[in-house]
């Protein structure tokens, strides 16, 4: 195996890994600001102990997010120094803004949000809260800013040698995939966190443990999806708009398209496939007819051409067309699905059957949503490696080559890496789903002391910190 | 080259250096008291080790990021080179900083605490010899061609002079972390931390005179800077200074004081830190590459100044803010049991 294959597997396993971790960092982060409002507002503990009961597994994940986020950076030094080299004056910057924008805050005030229920009042909390939430959100606005300049690059010009020099930053940041992008990940992250919630609190329901607790989390849910599952459908089909026109090798793949289609024609729409990279071809193919204008233009017939794979050079395309295919396809069924379930649940919803003391009984709608907790994040996947699988052989499309990126290491030293990230990755994945489990198995503690609304002054500096203010802690 | 190409590299060589000490400083006593819990004697006093740290690390550990995110963009050129040398170091270093991230959660859930009791001492001894590693490397000097790539081999890194660097390093992260405990604990524990303070405060000094003596003894560069005035005022100075302030971080021991031994380190730290960026300065990959073949273009080097410079009084801000929620001592009452 080369350097640069071993390189891409490292990134490729060490992003994979890392995405699992901020998808509750961020979208839960907005659930607890929802119900820690809720708390604040109707001064109804019950929203208190949730505030509590979730945060478990948001700082569970936080943890991990952090330490595989760590790799993530260092990596573009270590394993892509000519992109770094090429790149930095814009790409190292935006990590450089991420950090203090988004990271520092999360952090700074993450302390308080975990461990500062009876040190800070309640509105400074509540603020501490927000701030975690919105440092985390900031992120993902920075990285989707730094990985659309990827897909789109814009805002400056490349030397002869090749370096990025940056003329319009504003450019540069808003490149043309940076709001589709942004908007899609957000509603991503928010919507696998809320069916995570969801399914968790189905789990309860199903058994009807504390259906008084978790048919509040449910619905807190089940409204807020009513907005997001469709929207998330139709940011997703203005991003395969912008990838329809800006790169074009990508859409060509994702449909393991290898003709061109002339424009005017209502071509068929591809279900299911049999990618053949050698022989540039589908081996089996079933197509629903006429299908493709819909999809992409909601018109029965192409108003413009769709290029297929054969029209560009080999050297200019993507070849791991079944993984781009079928990953598309994964994505685009989940996101369905999950509005598909909503949907459903609002009906039963609007038919007065989802209430405490009822709702145990719609076991096939509560498997459903079980169902579906992991779901998002297996779209989430889906969706990057459609992005960047999708875009080779370019790191900067159109611009720098993979290869050209890689930096030039003994390969010896990057399997070593590769070799230890896996073996990590395997005991952190297994381990974080095994306490994942236990607390949710554990479920809330209901006697947790609530913190006073009247008396809300900083305490004297004498007082200890206590470990058992740790929300685990709290639990045993 | 216009006063602006000069101005603006070192303004960003500045803010990196800031960036660098924070980090070493604040995650310096992290994993201090990391590579401490390692000859803990109890759980309990363990669990206390860590929760000093609980609200803490995570932003400490953040400055690591900013640096680097905010070399990459201020010197891409040295940011590629630097790492692309520095492979094993830092992957060492990122590993030891995974498992002392996750030993936090881990060891609240598990029952067996050993294993992540192990992840965290050990990760944070290893997280420290790979920044020791790194930084003597760098300080060496790295083999690059005339256009700043590197052409050394893998293992280029280890010398005798890195591995006195990291074990130094190492003595000085277990004195801080050591003079935080003392801040953070009370008793028998603070009692342990006075003594393993004043051991670490010897360590650290033998290892910062070796450092001193062979420094322009066997790296030319630092030669050829340290022999010229005005620097020969400078480094005659930093060393007096350094010596009386580890016989006031001593006597301060000794007089059982517990903010002023920290203070004393920070002074330590600082004056050994002002002492290696003036030998390294103006090069950012000793000893070919100065921060100006390095710097990203003028404009980026403004714009990152306006969106990151500006943050740093407010970042500063909000992490005091979040010392004085939580100050006071950290108490084993009721743990564990």
């Amino acid at each position: 195996m080369d350097t640069v294959a071993l390189s891409r597997m490292q990134f490729a396993l060490t992003a994979i890994f890392h995405m699992l971790w901020p998808v509750l960092t961020t979208g839960m982060a907005i659930y607890l600001v929802i119900v820690e409002g809720l708390w604040l507002k109707t001064k109804n503990p019950i929203y208190y102990h949730h505030a509590r009961f979730w945060a478990k597994l948001y700082v569970l994940n936080f943890g991990i997010g952090v330490a595989s986020g760590l790799p993530m950076e260092f990596q573009f030094g270590t394993n892509w120094a000519p992109l770094s080299e090429a790149t930095g004056d814009f790409l190292g910057s935006i990590l450089g803004f991420e950090g203090a924008m988004a990271f520092m805050l999360e952090a700074g005030f993450l302390g308080i949000m975990l461990f500062g229920w009876n040190r800070v009042p309640p509105v400074i909390h509540y603020f501490a809260t927000i701030m975690v939430a919105f440092g985390a959100n900031l992120s993902t606005f920075w990285i989707l800013a730094a990985n659309s300049w990827l897909q789109t690059p814009a805002g400056g010009t490349f030397t002869e040698g090749g370096k990025f020099i940056v003329r319009d930053y504003f450019e540069a940041i808003f490149n043309p995939f940076m709001v589709n992008s942004v908007a899609h990940m957000f509603m991503a992250t928010l919507e696998t966190s809320l069916f995570v919630i969801g399914g968790i609190s189905a789990w309860y329901l199903i058994q009807n443990r504390q259906p008084e607790f978790f048919s509040r989390s449910f619905k807190i849910v089940l409204a807020t999806t009513i907005a997001v599952a469709p929207l998330q459908i139709y940011i997703g089909h203005l991003s395969g708009e912008q990838v329809r026109h800006m790169q074009p090798t990508k859409l060509a793949a994702m449909e393991a398209q290898w003709e061109s289609i002339p424009a005017g024609t209502a071509a068929d729409w591809s279900l299911v496939a049999l990618p053949n990279d050698k022989a540039e071809r589908n081996d089996w193919e079933l197509k629903i007819p006429k299908a493709l204008g819909y999809i992409l233009e909601f018109k029965p017939t192409l108003s413009e051409a769709v290029p297929g794979l054969r029209d560009f050079p080999p050297e200019n395309r993507p070849h791991m067309v079944g993984l781009i295919y079928y990953a598309f396809r994964t994505m685009v069924g989940i996101g369905f699905f999950l509005a598909g379930l909503m949907g459903v649940t609002v009906l039963q919803w609007l038919r007065g059957k989802l209430k405490a003391d009822a709702i145990a009984q719609q076991r096939i709608l509560l498997a459903g949503w079980i169902f579906a907790a992991p779901l998002g994040y297996l779209a989430i996947e889906s969706g990057w490696v459609v992005r960047c699988v999708g875009r080779q052989p370019w790191t900067v499309y159109g611009q720098i080559r993979t290869v050209d990126a890689a930096t030039n290491l003994p390969p010896g030293n990057v399997l070593t890496s590769l070799s230890i990230f896996a073996l990590i990755y395997i005991v952190l994945f297994v381990t974080a789903l095994y306490f994942g489990s236990r607390i949710i198995r554990h479920g809330p503690n209901l006697d947790l002391p609530i913190p006073s609304f009247d008396a809300p002054s900083l305490p004297p500096a004498s007082v200890t910190h206590q470990p058992d203010q740790r929300p685990v802690e709290a639990q045993q | 080259m216009d006063t602006l190409d000069y101005f603006l590299p070192q303004v960003w060589f500045a803010i990196l250096a800031l960036f660098l000490f924070l980090y070493v400083m604040l995650d310096g006593f992290d994993l201090g008291v990391g590579i401490l819990s390692l000859t803990s004697s109890s759980e309990e006093r363990r669990g206390i080790l860590m929760t000093s740290l609980g609200n803490v690390w995570d932003a400490n550990e953040t400055w690591l990021v900013i640096m680097g995110g905010s070399l990459f963009g201020a010197f891409p050129l040295a940011y590629g080179t630097i790492l692309n040398a520095l492979y094993m170091p830092i992957w060492l270093m990122i590993f030891g900083l995974i498992f002392r991230a996750v030993a936090f959660e881990f060891r609240e859930h598990a029952q067996r605490k050993f294993l992540w009791n192990v992840a965290f001492g050990a990760g944070s001894f290893a997280a420290a010899l790979g920044q020791g590693f790194a930084l003597g490397a760098v300080l060496s000097g790295i083999q690059v061609d005339a256009e700043g790539h590197f052409i050394g081999s893998t293992w280029d890194w280890l010398s005798w002079q890195s591995v006195l660097m990291a074990l130094t390093l190492i003595q000085g992260y277990v004195l801080i972390g050591s003079t935080y405990l003392i801040m953070k604990t009370e008793g028998a524990l603070q009692e342990t931390h006075y003594r393993t303070a004043k051991l670490a405060a010897i360590t650290t000094l033998i290892g910062a005179v070796l450092i001193t003596i062979t420094t322009p003894v066997f790296i030319d560069y630092a030669r050829d800077r340290l022999f010229q005035p005005p620097q020969i005022y400078i480094f005659a100075v930093i060393p007096l200074l350094g010596v009386w302030f580890i016989w006031q971080l001593i006597q301060s021991l000794n007089a059982k004081a517990e903010r002023a031994p920290f203070v004393w380190t920070i002074l330590i730290f600082v004056l050994t830190f002002l002492g290696l960026a003036l030998i390294v300065f103006p090069y950012i990959i000793p000893t070919e590459i100065t921060i100006y073949d390095a710097a990203a273009a003028p404009s980026s080097l403004v714009f990152m100044i306006v969106f990151i410079g500006f943050l740093i009084p407010i970042m500063l801000a909000y992490n005091i803010y979040q010392y004085v929620v939580f100050r006071g001592k950290v108490t084993g009452e009721n743990y564990g049991g």
